[in-house]
């Protein structure tokens, strides 16, 4: 009897090349990991179009083998419904945006989508900063957190972070809102199974569908990749807990 | 008895540690010798015996840099 070597796991084959040069401890490239196989399992890549956002996800359809659109800051779901509109044979469309482009830039469109009922899928990677720009204060910058515009922590001076899934709970047009933090085995399990949920409501014509991923930023919170996956886990958790917080099961 | 092994891609490793914080088994570590073409430090597979090919460091990794591999038993072919 002798042994063979099988291979069970490796990169996705919808990704192509290898990263765009994101700094190390992020996690866009699962994000990117976490599309690419979901897409895979579900047999969508040929349906499937992106919209990628102004950010750290603006390389985001450069190295995967998915159509992809990359547009002016915020405007993701704009394009994204425009897309969804003008493509015969029902496309599932989604946006890959960050939490800068997405709740602050971007809230108006984000809200008004989520108004119209369109049938599109808004993925938000949340890092709790302004991360291509040198980490500024961002609307889901956590109370205390310091950035290098709130140098002594954020405090209610500067106002609250926004949580948008639970925000956009209350929307009529909305069918499923939920959060994971793709951090850790399990989350990572959980994001899958959240977007491959997000992804059969949109197919199912039930309303908008809203994922949030957190994300480590390890340079802009100046910590090491260890640091900072800890720290999500002391601080970032409590305040964006993991869950589904909407699902309207499919029906409009 | 080790049930699979891993092949750590040094060009793409960016020495995060993210796989060997999550590894169940600690077969992983990251030595502090070892660089990168890139300069970053690299994480080496230190315990082949232990691993299990669970997976767990390729879903963890940022740079796809992980295969896991595991080992399956062949008949031996008959003479």
């Amino acid at each position: 009897m002798t042994e063979k070597k099988e291979l069970v796991y490796t990169k996705p084959e919808l990704k192509l090349g290898y990263g765009w040069g994101h700094c190390p401890g992020c996690h866009h490239p699962i994000v990117e990991k976490l599309v690419c196989e979901v897409l895979e399992e579900m047999d969508l890549a040929g349906r499937a179009v992106g919209v990628a956002g102004v950010g750290c996800s603006f390389g985001f359809f450069a190295s995967i083998n998915i159509d992809g659109a990359n547009c002016a800051h915020g405007a993701a779901p704009a394009v994204a419904t425009g897309i969804k509109h003008a493509l015969y044979g029902k496309p599932l469309v989604f946006t890959i945006q960050g939490d800068g482009d997405c709740a602050a830039i971007g809230g108006g469109y984000v809200l008004n989508a989520a108004a119209r009922g369109e049938k599109i899928t808004i993925i938000m990677v949340n890092n709790a900063n302004y991360g291509t720009t040198g980490g500024q204060l961002a609307p889901t910058t956590i109370m205390g957190q310091v950035t290098s515009t709130t140098p002594h922590g954020r405090n209610a001076g500067q106002g609250y972070p926004i949580h948008l899934p639970e925000l956009l709970v209350g929307m009529q047009g909305v069918a499923f809102t939920a959060r994971a933090a793709p951090f850790t085995p399990a989350g990572y399990l959980r994001a899958k199974s959240y977007l491959k949920t997000a992804f059969q409501r949109q197919l199912g014509e039930a309303g908008l569908t809203f994922v949030e991923l957190l994300s480590a930023c390890p340079p802009n919170w100046h910590m090491t990749p260890l640091e900072a996956i800890q720290w999500m886990e002391d601080k970032m958790l409590p305040e964006y807990p993991e869950g589904i917080f909407k699902d309207s099961g499919g029906e409009q | 008895m080790s049930r699979g092994e891993i092949a750590i891609n040094e060009q793409l490793c960016k020495g995060c540690g993210y796989c060997v914080r999550f590894c169940p088994q600690s077969c992983i570590a990251i030595p502090g010798d070892r660089f990168s073409p890139q300069g970053y430090l690299l994480a080496v597979f230190t315990e082949p015996d232990k691993c299990n090919a669970c997976s767990i460091c390729g879903w963890m990794c940022p740079e796809f840099a992980i295969d896991v591999y595991r080992y399956v038993e062949a008949e031996t072919p008959s003479a």
